[in-house]
């Protein structure tokens, strides 16, 4: 079960990440062109500002399951590691229960703001703005999908392994600020 | 209350620090009963990040990941050695200059503590110094990193709080190169109390020159950067955009070390980080609904005039909030809760906004290295294996500098305003 | 058993300083009066909530229970309200109130109130006055002076399609990057009423002022349907009266700051300012008019078409009337 759920944590978050290096990539040119646009061609094109502020939103919020697969979403370890291990599992546990219960409420309610947008209209793009607001319910249902694979992988013991174990890229990158 | 105690359990049972502050306003909107306020939610996690100036943020990350992978951080680092590399703590001194070399490439403190805590920390043990003092003075000299510009925080608080962010940029030029200067004589000081070897020869004018040429595509990231904005051609946001046009050039013709498999690691990794941040934006942007609708900003706001309306004791006051706040919560965070308490009050005293917002950014960059809750202390710690309270007490007489140079530039405007009034940023 | 109504509007908390601020002042303060406390007006300004386009849909929620509304964060939920954007309508600010107090401003507030369905509409605020524009590369006073021109506009659509008519370079840019963007260089001018300009202090960074007063963008000022209809009728008609004296103190305010150092009489001294003679107006109307007429009808349906067939029909009568006579 821990193995099988490992894995497919691992399948799953290979495709989103691929989703999110495309999404990364046609946030750069959106912006690049928004500055050659102004400079050399003159098409006075509106909508890579507003294009690129919905990318980002895609990107960055699919990217917080990526986080979750990869235990990047640190907090303080300092009590954490006071308690005996037993007691330290069973809080990891909660913790992740109580998470899960979060991105459930994003999810849920995430919804209905998308639908929302159904009736509220993107001038620029002539469209609904359903589509951009999809990114909440969306990246919520990935963060549980994700949350609930690592904690069953996990079952609070994600603290006493090597947590860059099968990630060489983890150790290029810390959480920036 | 029951809001706090929410959040303040959730961070000591070591819930991520975004999804505590996102349980947090969770709490808060179930506490105001119905569910059209649970409904708020979801706008707020999309509204909270729905601006354009954020877009500098991954940007400026992928533009020094790429930086960091074509090899430039080593240039740098071998460029801050023949300058001081031959005083007694040579290596500490070059850890120190060599963060303002990399400031210009990094929006961020830890990807500083990251990489020099994986180069030069090694380094400087490998030569006879203690590993928690080596931690120490790569934690000091991270800050250097978002106080000089590019600076992601710069952005978000320009963003948020209508201040130029052009401006903000030109104001921490000054305050950064002024910490790297203290932090050195810190250095030179304590150097015989510590038994800092005294490294190599002194290198020749030849070396310097050549040293200076190999590191000359990374020295002119900055000039790009900020010539760009000062020069009319570019948004600050598109500036970081551009940054990321020099850096693949310089990968990809120049050193041509880029590959692309690499870039897409760097892309996954940049929206990775950027996930890391952008999710505590979001959620700390249920929690600070929570707290307007309340009205709690002003009852805080209120009761820290009733303490004192003095100029100097307010921005005392604000500082110390700040550095205390900053010991247990992310900076980022604190930055969207607390900025729209406290910059009120900052305009109450006549701050200039520019000048307000620089102490702002230092006041966080600092807390950024105070335990128990520092991300780049975390950061250094998880690359090294030292023991996060060892590099603490080596850090303090570093900390101690920095803030007296924090209330001097807060103190002085005219210091603080000294860049940004040349460039006509202030006025 | 107070009633308590929640008021989000995204201006600075300063009655004097601000229209949509002095409005919700007056308005706050007659509803607190005149109902003896039962209905008591709770102020949230400066964006403390969120974003304009966020306030409506709290108002449509019942998290809050009103807002002051500007065009441009109205245009996704009621993508009509673009008729307003008609260009170089308006002779002058008094025709402006005739037609918003008038048969048109009825025609709208139903419309409104009957396409979103949860909300009721009291008025429309003034939000400061006229567009004008300014920039650094050259004093534009003739339709050809716009050639080239890069001009910043919010990303509407109706606003681009004007700018473009005119012959100017239509940019959209996000608002904290104006500032810095036209002192840079990387626009050379925006359009906005005269006292966002003075506010802005775009007169530190833009040589040229001319008085096009192309636009006139009033907030709408709307109320959670289920909240007014759970007032007493005599409640319903103190925020009836109460809103009508929030849109004279927003146009009040607005002519007093246009008057003073904030406004246009600030800025004759740091900026050069044009205004435009009937011949020039009437060159600019021609060139832009059927522009904009065609991109309502490309974009808009038939609805919107009648409803700028009456605001045409509107104005007109408005421009041609003359004060007491
Ligand atoms: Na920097
Ligand atoms: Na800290």
């Amino acid at each position: 079960m821990k193995d099988w759920t490992g894995h497919l944590s691992r399948r799953t978050n290979q495709a989103v990440e691929a989703i999110v290096a495309i999404l990364m990539a046609a946030l750069v040119l959106d912006v690049w062109l928004g500055v050659v646009d102004r400079y050399f061609f003159h098409w006075q094109l509106p909508w890579p500002e507003v294009l690129a502020r919905y990318l980002m939103i895609w990107a960055a919020m699919l990217a917080v399951s990526c986080g979750i697969a990869h235990r990047e979403h640190i907090g303080l370890t300092t009590f954490v590691f006071m308690m005996p291990l037993k007691l330290r599992r069973l809080v990891l546990i909660i913790m992740d229960l109580l998470a899960l219960a979060l991105f459930a409420y994003l999810f849920w309610f995430g919804l209905g703001f998308a639908q929302s947008g159904a009736n509220r209209f993107a001038m620029i793009f002539g469209a609904s703005l359903r589509p951009f607001y999809a990114a909440i319910p969306v990246a919520a249902a990935l963060a549980c999908f994700q949350l609930m694979l690592v904690l069953i992988r996990d079952l609070g013991e994600q603290l006493e392994l090597d947590p860059d174990q099968d990630d060489p890229q983890a150790q290029t990158t810390g959480p920036a600020q | 209350m029951i809001v706090g105690l929410t959040f303040v359990g959730l961070i000591i049972l070591g819930m991520p620090i975004g999804f505590a502050i996102g349980l947090a306003g969770l709490v808060g909107l179930i506490d105001m009963g119905g569910s059209q306020f649970l409904a708020v939610g979801p706008g707020k996690v999309f509204n909270g990040l729905n601006i354009f100036p954020f877009l500098a943020m991954p940007f400026f990350i992928l533009a020094g990941e790429i930086m960091n992978h074509i090899g430039i951080t080593d240039r740098l680092v071998k460029l801050a050695q023949v300058l001081v590399g031959h005083f007694r703590g040579g290596l500490a001194h070059t850890n120190m200059l060599a963060s303002v070399f990399f400031a210009g490439l990094t929006g961020s403190a830890t990807a500083d503590a990251a990489a020099f805590g994986r180069t030069l920390v090694p380094a400087m043990v490998k030569q006879g110094y203690k590993r928690d003092y080596a931690c120490a003075v790569t934690a000091a000299g991270s800050i250097i990193g978002p106080t000089i510009p590019p600076s992601g925080l710069m952005v978000v608080y320009g963003s948020l709080m209508g201040v130029s962010i052009g401006g903000l940029f030109a104001a921490g030029i000054l305050p950064g190169l002024v910490i790297c200067g203290i932090c050195m004589m810190v250095i030179a000081l304590g150097a015989k109390r510590n038994k800092l070897p005294k490294s190599e020869e002194s290198a020749g004018f030849k070396e310097i020159i050549d040293t200076f040429i190999s590191s000359f595509t990374a020295l002119m990231m900055p000039i790009i950067i900020l010539g760009g904005i000062l020069g009319g051609i570019v948004t600050p946001t598109e500036a970081a955009s551009i940054a990321v046009a020099y850096a693949l050039f310089i990968g990809t013709f120049v050193y041509r070390t880029l590959s692309f498999g690499a870039l897409y690691r760097m892309l996954v990794s940049t929206a990775r980080i950027t996930g890391v941040i952008f999710v505590i934006i979001a959620f700390a942007g249920i929690l600070g609904w929570w707290m307007s609708f309340e009205r709690i900003p002003q009852a805080i706001a209120e009761s820290i005039l009733v303490i004192s309306d003095n100029r100097y004791a307010v921005i005392a006051i604000i500082i110390g909030t700040l550095l205390v706040v900053g010991m247990v919560m992310d900076i980022t965070a604190i930055l969207i809760i607390l900025a729209p308490v406290l910059v009120p009050l900052t305009e109450q005293i006549g701050l200039d906004p520019i000048h307000a917002g620089i102490v702002f950014v230092v006041a966080l960059n600092i807390s950024l290295m105070t335990p128990p809750v520092g991300a780049c202390l975390f950061v250094l710690s998880s690359v090294t294996g030292e023991k996060l309270e060892r590099i603490a007490v080596k850090l303090m007489p570093f900390l101690l500098a920095e803030v007296a140079i924090l209330f001097i530039f807060a103190f002085w405007s005219d210091a603080a305003l000294f860049l940004p009034r040349l460039f006509g940023f202030a006025s | 058993d107070g009633k308590v109504l929640k008021f989000g509007h995204d201006n600075k908390a300063d009655p004097f300083e601000n229209p949509a601020h002095a409005c919700t002042a007056v308005f706050s303060n007659i509803v607190g009066a005149d109902t003896n406390g039962k209905v008591k007006v709770e102020v949230f300004p400066s964006n403390q909530l969120g974003s304009a386009a966020e306030h409506v849909q709290m108002v449509r929620d019942g998290v809050i229970q009103a807002t002051l509304t500007s065009t441009g964060a109205l245009a996704s939920y009621y993508p009509r309200i673009d008729v307003l954007n008609l260009p170089f309508a308006f002779g002058s600010n008094a025709a402006t109130y005739n037609v918003f107090d008038g048969e048109f401003g009825k025609t709208l507030a139903d419309d409104i109130e009957a396409s979103l369905g949860d909300v009721v509409v009291l008025g429309f605020p003034d939000t400061g006055g006229f567009f004008a524009v300014t920039n650094s590369k050259r004093k534009i006073a003739d339709l050809k002076d716009f050639d080239g021109v890069r001009i910043r506009t919010m990303t509407l659509p109706s606003h681009q399609a004007i700018i473009n008519a005119l012959g100017a370079e239509a940019y959209p840019l996000s608002w904290g990057e104006v500032y810095s963007g036209l002192q840079t260089g990387v626009i050379d001018g925006q359009m906005n009423p005269v006292p966002i300009i003075s506010f802005a202090k775009f007169s530190e960074v833009q040589k040229y002022m001319t008085l096009t007063n192309h636009l006139f963008s009033p907030y709408t000022f709307m109320v959670n349907r289920a909240f007014y209809e759970g007032l007493s009728d005599q409640q319903q008609a103190t925020l009836r009266y109460a809103a009508q004296s929030c849109v004279a103190a927003s146009r009040g305010l607005s002519r007093i700051i246009e008057a003073s150092d904030r406004g246009l009489a600030g800025l004759m001294d740091k900026i050069e300012v044009t205004a435009l003679s009937d011949d020039q107006r009437k060159a600019m109307a021609g060139a832009t008019q059927p522009a904009f007429e065609k991109h309502i009808k490309e974009n808009q349906d038939a609805k919107a078409g009648e409803l700028l067939t009456l605001f045409k029909s509107e104005v007109k009568k408005a421009n041609d009337a003359s004060y007491i006579d």
